[in-house]
């Protein structure tokens, strides 16, 4: 096989597969920085609150409604629960002198509550909604469902949507602020608790949302929120903390680096290499590639 | 106080001895360690109503030997190490007579050796890898269920006749049941004139199979062989179908790989799968048909072989308690060796060299939604060669 068809019909189609799986990593792992560059909370219920957007999709669309309205209703619908769970859970254990510990046991033992939750009421079997967009296009040798080109699409939509508030709007100025003194922005008349529960709550809606676009793909299941949290981990320690820039370059390079060494290596191996980055990236920049947010 | 003491000390002889006589009334303890929770749950809800009904109506005929059946159930999740701790205290805290429920083949096979230095039986009723009763094989571990070998060879048959000398893509999880169900069926099916058009271990519980696509395409195989089961199987059926793949491709796989508990998921991306199997709800057996009926009956769903396979354990234990008379390990071993007992399926034969059950294998396909018998194969030309040499 020659070069060019090498790159068309081998590389490419790899690439693009890549993307795809890479703008999803990236819809979870946005959430979980924001949560752990503002907040300085480790949550590690994060992948829970993915799959509970997930099963609010399959339960909503049961009772008809569609897709497109979805997209807007469950990230709407989970902004109360996020804002609940910080300014009931989470400021409670927060001004302890160990709050990172404190925080992460919490969020965790939220996470094993939250599954066993989903399988009590929605049983333990895999379901899964209907794709919304049927059918795949052909462009110059790869193929791709329309379904996955969608994803693309509206993903980076939604991170540059995301990053427009964080830096464009005065929303985003507050947190911002809030993120990088929580005392000087308080007395200059930000409401800090309330900044606080929404980022939180933002964040949490962001893994609803995901959960409702990835559901097609991966399917619904109880402990579904184990399957992006590791890598979500990966994605915001390497970026940087806080930092929405690196959340989307580590999702799309470690994905990228995933999808083409799958090509050549056996694909177990995949992971494992991953996480080695991420240990490397911990040992010469524990900041990660992009720092903090509010400290960037 | 001395006649006190006395009369604590006479009380307390009198109701140990009365608890002595009581013996005989005991309930029967089998321990069940399966998957309640995890990616195999599914299974092990299956296990569970099959091993409930079976108690139900062992008990509610007088028991074995005139004792209840009691069942303790502990979550394996289907982990080696998690399966291992919970069998240990199956055996220890809860002290049980027989353990079943294992369906990881790897925690089945963890759980036989705590078996063995604890000196009692277990049986399978899931586990798939040829090993358990092959070269891994144990002296207090049986196998009830049809493993690999079995499945592929009534698979394999039928693949030549539909398709033959076909090209052959494989794909499994990569744990010792994807490996060795690939191994199996691919020995066969190259015995019978197919090739290896290439080869994949995807992880357990991986979530994205696109980037194993291109080298399938690029294969351009005529048959894909998986033995993923569970969510994994929801996933990579319906990513191939949104990618085309499905087209003009005949898709077969191990027993478990597309059952009740998630075909529903996988919806139209399952039509046409074939598999061989030891159990169909079909089975136009007066055993089956009574069974399945009781089974709806009680849980308002279809049996799978999991749940057949579970509620025919009970059995198995209870004629070779009641051959051997005793609940002793040595004499139950010995009474399962070679017994015959009926189930669903018709009556098996527990194979005295490696613990493995002998029976008839269906081929079954998913047609509209359902699993159709499409072929069968014989007990004795299914089963393979003994090839457990400790015992």
């Amino acid at each position: 096989m020659n070069a060019v068809d090498y790159l068309q019909f081998v590389l490419a189609p790899q690439i693009v597969n890549g993307l795809a799986i890479g703008v999803a990593v990236v819809l979870v792992a946005l959430g979980l920085t924001i949560i752990f560059g503002l907040l300085d909370v480790i949550n590690m219920a994060h992948g829970e609150f993915y799959a509970v957007g997930a099963y609010l999709a399959l339960a909503l669309g049961a009772v008809g409604i569609d897709f497109w309205l979805l997209l807007v209703l469950v990230p709407l619908l989970m902004l109360p629960l996020g804002y609940v769970v910080e300014r009931g859970l989470i400021q409670r254990v927060f001004n302890t002198p160990d709050r990172h510990v404190s925080t992460l046991l919490l969020t965790f033992g939220l996470a094993l509550v939250l599954e066993d939750v989903l399988k009590v009421i929605f049983g333990p079997n895999t379901q899964r909604p209907p794709t919304p967009i049927k059918g795949a296009i052909d462009m110059f040798g790869i193929f791709l469902p329309t379904y996955r080109l969608f994803l693309i699409v509206f993903g980076l939509a939604v991170i540059a949507a995301v990053a427009l508030i964080v830096y464009r709007t005065r929303l985003g100025a507050m947190v911002r602020a809030a993120a990088f003194d929580r005392d000087m922005a308080g007395s200059m008349g930000v409401p800090v608790t309330h900044v606080y529960a929404g980022a939180f709550a933002f964040g949490i809606a962001l893994a609803g949302l995901a959960g409702v676009l990835l559901a097609p793909i991966y399917s619904v299941f109880p402990t579904m929120g184990r399957d992006f949290i590791l890598m979500a981990f990966t994605v915001v320690i390497v970026g940087g903390m806080g930092s929405i820039a690196g959340v989307v370059v580590a999702g799309l390079v470690l994905t990228q680096i995933q999808a083409i060494a799958s090509l050549y290596i056996s694909p177990v191996w995949t992971d494992p290499i991953v996480f080695g980055i991420m240990v490397a990236v911990l040992m010469v920049r524990p900041q990660g590639l992009f720092g903090r947010i509010g400290h960037a | 106080m001395k006649t006190a003491l006395k009369g604590i000390l006479a009380a307390t002889t009198l109701s140990l001895m009365a608890s002595g006589a009581a013996l005989a009334e005991d309930p029967i303890k089998i321990g069940v360690v399966t998957p309640l929770s995890g990616t195999y749950a599914p299974i092990g809800q299956q296990v569970r109503w099959g091993l409930e009904l079976a108690t139900k109506e062992v008990n509610a005929a007088g028991g074995i030997m005139g004792r209840q059946i009691e069942l303790s159930f502990e979550d394996g999740e289907a982990n080696p190490s998690v399966a291992v701790q919970k069998a240990e205290k199956q055996f220890t805290v809860n002290n049980v007579d027989f353990l079943t429920g294992t369906v990881n083949s790897g925690a089945t096979l963890a759980v036989g050796q705590l078996a063995e230095r604890s000196g009692k039986l277990i049986a399978t009723t899931v586990s798939f890898a040829d090993s358990i009763t092959g070269a891994s094989c144990s002296p207090n571990v049986f196998r009830v269920n049809a493993r690999a070998g079995q499945q592929s060879a009534a698979l394999a048959a039928w693949v030549d006749k539909e398709a033959p000398d076909p090209k052959v893509f494989f794909l499994g999880p990569d744990y010792e049941m994807g490996r060795s169900t690939v191994a199996a069926f691919k020995s066969t099916i190259t015995g019978l004139g197919g090739t290896e058009a290439g080869e994949v271990f995807a992880p357990l519980d991986n979530k994205d199979y696109t980037p194993y696509f291109g080298q399938i395409r690029a294969a351009q195989p005529q048959v894909l062989y998986t033995s993923v089961a569970g969510n994994d199987t929801v996933r990579l059926l319906t990513q191939m179908e949104n990618f085309g793949l499905l087209e003009n491709l005949l898709v077969v796989g191990a027993s478990g790989t597309v059952t009740s508990q998630n075909i529903d998921a996988i919806g139209s991306a399952a039509e046409g799968f074939a598999t061989g199997v030891g159990y169909s709800v079909q089975i136009d057996t007066p055993e089956n048909k009574k069974f399945v009926e009781a089974f709806r009956a009680a849980y308002d769903k279809d049996p799978d072989l999991y749940g057949a396979d579970s509620y025919g354990v009970i059995y198995f234990y209870k004629a070779a308690v009641e051959k051997a008379q005793s609940t002793d390990t040595d004499a139950v071993r010995k009474a399962m060796e070679d017994l015959k007992w009926m189930t669903p399926q018709g009556e098996k034969t527990m194979r005295a060299g490696d613990h493995q059950a002998i029976q008839p294998m269906y081929v079954v396909r998913v047609t509209d939604g359902k699993f159709t018998i499409y072929s069968d194969v014989s007990g004795d030309e299914a089963i393979g060669k003994d090839a457990c040499e400790k015992f």
